[in-house]
Formats: structure tokens, C-alpha cells, sequence
């Protein structure tokens, strides 16, 4: 298993707080693999799966905040997602911990590090990571 | 498909990625077999480096470029004009941003993961596909659902700007409700109903409603009753401007009827009127014992406390839970009140309303004295709710659209913010959106004028032709996109006399791709995110 987390990171939210906190200046560690995507909402399943396929330690979807999604309700559609593939996930023997929904606003660049932090320190339990 | 010749440029930003080794990247990168050429520029979204990399484009014959630079939220539209003048489609591009999520975020070995981006987009370029543009007409005509102010100055803007406009009445004729709230609110109504009378680009409908609409931004069929008649109508685009319903909210339902017990309305019009004899010698006024949201009842509540103050010179007293003086000058007009003698007594609970010898007695705990307050007086101003419209339930499932909790449209989803609804070219203004004040209700006006005449100025509009497809071979019609599009940008559609399939319709669609990670059959691709061109993304992790 490589070290790399995958992060498909919404364009209305992840992605430009990933964004802000690489100009603050604010430093992560380089496992981190951001994958934009148009809305939480677009990823699969079948994304989260093959990530793994690939030897990701771990995958992360980061969508919009609940109730301001930018459309509408992709984020709670993402976290279906992730909670259904924690449990194929765990069904193959791969701890589910391995795969995370959470939510974040454009301007909140210090969750953005606290979650790859907090997914760092989980690795550091489960194997693989940084 | 013939193999990509790829183009890739980085940029250094002028120096602002020192630690990244450029040249180790280049190295790496010219091995891949269908990267044709790798640049490295340090200016390449000023004038110099886009030269450079328009002949570039031209003389190696690239047809997918890949841009290693900063994020793609800043310069990549600059890009994207790059390879439209080299007469290439500005889809054919990925960007890998090595400066904020790269050069920038990271202390250690950047160079390593600087590579392992462009990869990343190298990949996803290798599978895209161009993107057309295309004009669609759109109806140069507004419906306006409702007659009161937010409605007739949406009429009036939208004229200006030279747009039809249909203002779709319920009641018998324009502005009615608002007449009765001119004072309460501080509108004047005359010179707008005689400015529409006048305008020739305003039609009015009176004591009609909308009972169906079809279709999507640009071309609405919009099913109209009027007398018992139904006709159907096109419009570009929609705002609703239904206005909110006050009720008056008794605290005992047995003294509803009482007239000691009245509603600001009715204390409004009775001040308008010849003064009552004898007159009330105190007024009380009780509002928000039952709702957080309070502006309007403050506003009204100030009004008509100083109003009552000048012409009769009661008593007054206020009991509140929370004075809300966030509008224009009601921080003023509290001070005011308080100067000219008004009592607010802060209470905790509802207070208890009853009628007692013909008088009316109201029971509170009052917060700052902690303790209980008792007070009869001659009239009580009973408090008010605002909520939304009869029928905007109905409105709601009819234009597949969400409330907030409280029910009133266009919720408080800061990405639509403030008028915008998720589907484009419906617009909600004014109370129908919650408890607004005149200032507020002026600005959501203008937001929604513009965002239909962004819409509709052209007459046509550009679109994105077919950039999220259904594939009719793979649909089964299971209906599942139509059911998640929070935009209502899908449609069934007959291809032939045993087969529907869904159809995306360009403008209507907002391009988030939820139909695509949720539809079973895998029937749809989403130009730029499709599942080849993210997992192409993934695939990276094992090579690097």
C-alpha cells in the first residue's frame, strides 16, 4: 500500500480552501492527492473503490457544508456514497476509517489541513500514510 | 482514436516555487511516449509566455495541452483563450496546479508530487474530448407572479431595460395588499401602479394564477387560469414575487374576535381614521413570543408605538423577546420610541392574554426584573407571524424547487444567495424569502432584474452543447437522474415508438454531474469529469 491519500475535493468548496491554505502558507503533508470534481455529488463509488485498487491508504470526499451545497444536495448524496463503500470496503477486509466524507466552506482553509492532519493520525493506526 | 500529442507547460510563477527542481520534472516528462513537448516559462499567463506558447501549440501540432501552473481558478480562463486562438477546443486543456496545492502547501519533497500532479492531468488529457458552443433562443418575455411592491418595481426595472413583462395577478388589480401596508411599511404605491398603467412594455393579468409550467430557462410554458379559462403562455424567465401572509396570533384563541384585541393593521387603519372616542389611554403591543424571525414585527411595532405616541398620546408599552433592528434606521426609530416614552418590557415565555372587565390584562415574566409582570390596559396590539403565501406549498412541488424551515422559497443556501433558485431562470424577490424590509426587498429587485437580464438581453444565449450526455443506447429510462437533478435539467424524451430516454437539456443544466455518479446503467458522460478521466487520475498513484 502506497502512503497516498486521494482527495476528490468539490470545486464550490475543497478545492478553493486547499487553494487559500497554500497561500497562507499553511503546510500539509505531501501525500495528499487532490482530484477536482465538480460537486461532491459526482463521485462514484466506483471512484472511491479504484483508489484503493491502486494502493490509495486512504480516500477522502470533501463537498460543500450541509444546507449550502452548491447543488442543493450533492453532499449528502456523496456521504451515501462513502457510507456504502465503507461497507464494501469492510466487507473485503479494508477497515473502513480508510474512507471519509466530510464538509467544509471555500474560506475555511484551516479544516481543510485539520482534516488531512486528522487522516494522517488515523493512518498512523491503521498503516500506510505519512 | 489516434494518440494525443500532448503539450505541456509549466510555470514557475517568476521564480515563486523555488523549491520545486524543474528540470528533473522536464527530464521525467519528455520520456512519456505522446508527450510531444515540454515547456518550462516562468511568465506564461503574461503577454510573452502566451505567444511563446500559442506557436508553440502550432508549430508541434498539439491537440491536448496540459498547463502546470498556479490554480486553475485564477488564470485557467487565460489558457483557455490561448487555445481558442490556436483554433483548438479550450476543453482539450488540464491543469495541474504545483503552486498552491504543490510548491506552496508543503515543506518536504515537492518535487517528487510537482511531477506526480502533472502526471495526474497528463492523463486525464490524454481522454478529453472537445466541447462545443452553441445558441440557443431564449423568450424575450418575464412573467411576474404577483401585484404587490417587490413585484411592480421588478415590472418597472425590467422595462427599463427594455424586456416584456407580464405581471400575473391574483387579486382584481395591481398593488392591493400594499396599499393597505403603505403606511406600516412606508411604501408609496400610486406613482408605481400609474407608472405601469402608463408603460406599454408591462401587460397585466388580473385574478388569474399559475397552475402548470413546463419547459426550462429561456423557454417556460407557463399554464395560466383566469375566469374559469386556461391558456399557456412562453416566458424567457420567472420571479416570483408572492409576497408573505401575517396572521394575527392570539395567545388565548377565545379573545381572536375581541375588539380589545387587535392587529397591526387594524391599529393602523383606525390611527388613519378620525381618532376613536374616548380614546385607548394605554396600548400595548406583544410580539415575537413564538418566532426568532422579527424584523418586520419590529419595524411595524416602532411604526405604529410613535404613531400611537402622536396622535392619541396613550401609554405604550411593548412586550418582546428580542427587538431585531437590523433594517435601515429602526435603530433610530427604537430610540425614538424610547425618548418619547414607549415601555419595552423584555419577557421570557408567552405571555398569558385575557380579557378582564372589559379591559385587557396581560401576564409576563419580565427577564430584568425576574419577576412577574401584570398589566391591563385598553388595547392590545396582538402579535403577528409572517409566514408564506396560501399556495406556496403548491408553488414549491410545482416548480420542484425547496423551502426553508419555515417554509418560505428560495432557502438560505448561500450559493443561490439572495435570489437565484436551483433552477436557472426562476428567481424568488421580496417577502415571499422570508421577513424582508423595504431596503432589502429594493436590492433582491435588483439582483433578480439582472440575473434575467443576463439571461435574456441577447435573445439567445450560449451554452455548452452536450457536455453532460446521455448515451439513449445504455439509458433504460429508470428514471433515477430525473428524480436527483436538483436543477430539473433532465427530461424523458420519445426517441421512438417503443423507447423513451432521458435528455439533458444544455442550458438548464448547471453541470455538477450527480446524474452521472448516480445513474446505474453508467449512460452518463460528463465532459472533463467522466469516469475514465478521473480514474485516468488515479491510475497515476501506481506508476509514480
Amino acid at each position: 500500500m502506497s502512503r497516498e491519500i486521494i482527495a476528490f475535493c468539490c470545486e464550490h468548496s475543497a478545492t478553493p480552501a486547499a487553494n487559500l491554505a497554500g497561500r497562507l502558507g499553511l503546510h500539509y503533508s505531501e501525500n495528499l492527492r487532490l482530484i477536482p470534481v465538480p460537486c461532491a455529488g459526482r463521485v462514484d463509488v466506483v471512484h472511491i473503490l479504484k483508489a484503493f485498487e491502486k494502493g490509495a491508504a486512504a480516500v477522502l470526499v470533501l463537498g460543500c457544508e450541509d444546507g449550502a451545497c452548491h447543488h442543493i444536495e450533492g453532499n449528502t448524496r456523496a456521504r451515501e456514497r462513502v457510507r456504502y463503500s465503507r461497507t464494501l470496503l469492510e466487507e473485503i477486509g479494508i477497515d473502513g476509517r480508510r474512507v471519509g466524507m466530510f464538509n467544509l466552506a471555500p474560506d475555511t482553509p484551516h479544516k481543510f489541513l485539520d482534516i488531512v492532519n486528522e487522516t494522517n493520525e488515523t493512518l498512523k493506526e491503521l498503516g500506510g500514510g505519512k | 482514436m489516434t494518440e494525443a500529442k500532448i503539450g505541456v507547460f509549466i510555470c514557475d510563477c517568476g521564480g515563486a516555487m523555488k523549491n520545486i527542481d524543474f528540470p528533473t520534472i522536464k527530464g521525467e516528462l519528455d520520456a512519456i511516449a505522446d508527450v510531444a513537448s515540454v515547456n518550462l516559462s516562468s511568465d506564461l499567463c503574461l503577454e510573452e509566455g502566451r505567444a511563446k506558447m500559442l506557436s508553440c501549440i502550432k508549430d508541434e501540432n498539439i491537440d491536448r495541452v496540459v498547463v502546470a501552473a498556479c490554480a486553475p481558478q485564477l488564470k485557467e480562463h487565460v489558457f483557455q483563450q490561448v487555445l481558442r486562438s490556436a483554433a483548438l477546443n479550450s476543453y482539450l486543456m488540464s491543469m495541474a496546479d504545483i503552486r498552491e496545492q504543490c510548491s506552496w502547501a508543503h515543506e518536504g519533497d515537492v518535487t517528487t508530487k510537482a511531477c506526480g500532479l502533472i502526471k495526474m492531468a497528463i492523463g486525464r488529457a490524454r481522454l478529453l474530448q472537445p466541447v462545443e458552443q452553441k445558441d440557443l433562443l431564449v423568450k424575450q418575455e418575464v412573467l411576474l407572479v404577483g401585484g404587490g411592491f417587490s413585484a411592480m418595481s421588478s415590472a418597472i426595472q425590467l422595462s427599463r431595460l427594455g424586456l416584456h413583462t407580464t405581471l400575473l395577478v391574483g387579486d382584481s388589480a395591481l398593488g392591493v395588499r400594499s396599499r393597505e401596508l403603505e403606511e406600516l411599511l412606508g411604501l408609496e404605491v400610486a406613482p408605481m401602479t400609474e407608472a405601469i398603467d402608463r408603460d406599454k412594455n408591462i401587460e397585466i393579468v388580473t385574478s388569474a394564477e399559475l397552475v402548470g409550467m413546463e419547459g426550462t430557462a429561456g423557454n417556460f410554458a407557463v399554464r395560466i387560469r383566469k375566469g374559469g379559462e386556461e391558456f399557456v403562455q412562453s416566458f424567457g424567465a420567472i420571479i416570483f414575487a408572492t409576497g408573505p401572509r401575517t396572521e394575527i396570533l392570539p395567545q388565548d384563541p377565545g379573545s381572536k374576535s375581541s375588539t380589545r384585541i387587535v392587529s397591526q393593521e387594524r391599529l393602523a387603519r383606525w390611527l388613519r381614521a378620525s381618532s376613536p372616542q374616548p380614546r385607548p389611554r394605554s396600548v400595548a403591543f406583544v410580539f415575537d413570543s413564538s418566532d426568532e424571525c422579527s424584523r418586520l414585527p419590529t419595524l411595524v411595532t416602532l411604526n405604529n408605538a410613535l404613531a400611537v405616541k402622536r396622535s392619541w398620546g396613550s401609554e405604550v408599552y411593548v412586550f418582546c423577546k428580542n427587538v431585531k433592528v437590523d433594517s435601515e434606521g429602526a435603530e433610530e426609530l427604537y430610540h425614538q420610541a424610547r425618548e418619547r416614552g414607549v415601555v419595552f418590557l423584555k419577557f421570557e415565555d408567552s405571555p398569558g392574554i385575557s380579557i378582564e372587565d372589559g379591559l385587557v390584562r396581560i401576564e409576563a415574566k419580565d427577564v430584568l426584573l425576574g419577576q412577574d409582570a401584570t398589566l391591563t390596559c385598553d388595547v392590545v396590539v396582538a402579535e403577528e407571524k409572517v409566514s408564506p403565501a396560501a399556495g406556496t406549498d403548491d408553488l414549491r412541488s410545482l416548480l420542484n424547487v425547496r423551502t426553508d424551515s419555515r417554509g418560505f422559497l428560495q432557502d438560505d443556501n448561500v450559493h443561490l444567495y439572495p435570489v437565484a433558485s436551483e433552477r436557472k431562470g426562476i428567481f424568488f424577490v421580496g417577502d415571499c424569502r422570508g421577513d424582508l424590509d423595504a431596503a432589502r426587498i429594493v436590492a433582491d429587485v435588483s439582483s433578480a432584474v439582472m440575473g434575467a437580464h443576463e439571461l435574456l438581453a441577447r435573445g439567445r444565449i450560449t451554452v455548452e452543447a452536450e457536455r453532460v450526455k446521455v448515451d439513449p443506447q445504455k439509458c433504460r429510462a429508470c428514471l433515477t437522474c430525473i428524480r436527483v437533478c436538483p436543477h430539473s435539467a433532465i427530461q424523458l424524451v420519445r426517441i421512438d415508438s417503443e423507447r423513451e430516454v432521458a435528455e439533458i437539456s444544455d442550458l438548464a443544466c448547471d453541470a455538477c454531474g450527480i446524474c452521472a455518479g448516480i445513474c446505474p446503467a453508467k449512460a452518463i458522460a460528463f465532459q472533463g469529469y467522466s469516469d475514465e478521466q478521473i480514474l485516468a487520475q488515479i491510475e497515476v498513484l501506481k506508476a509514480s
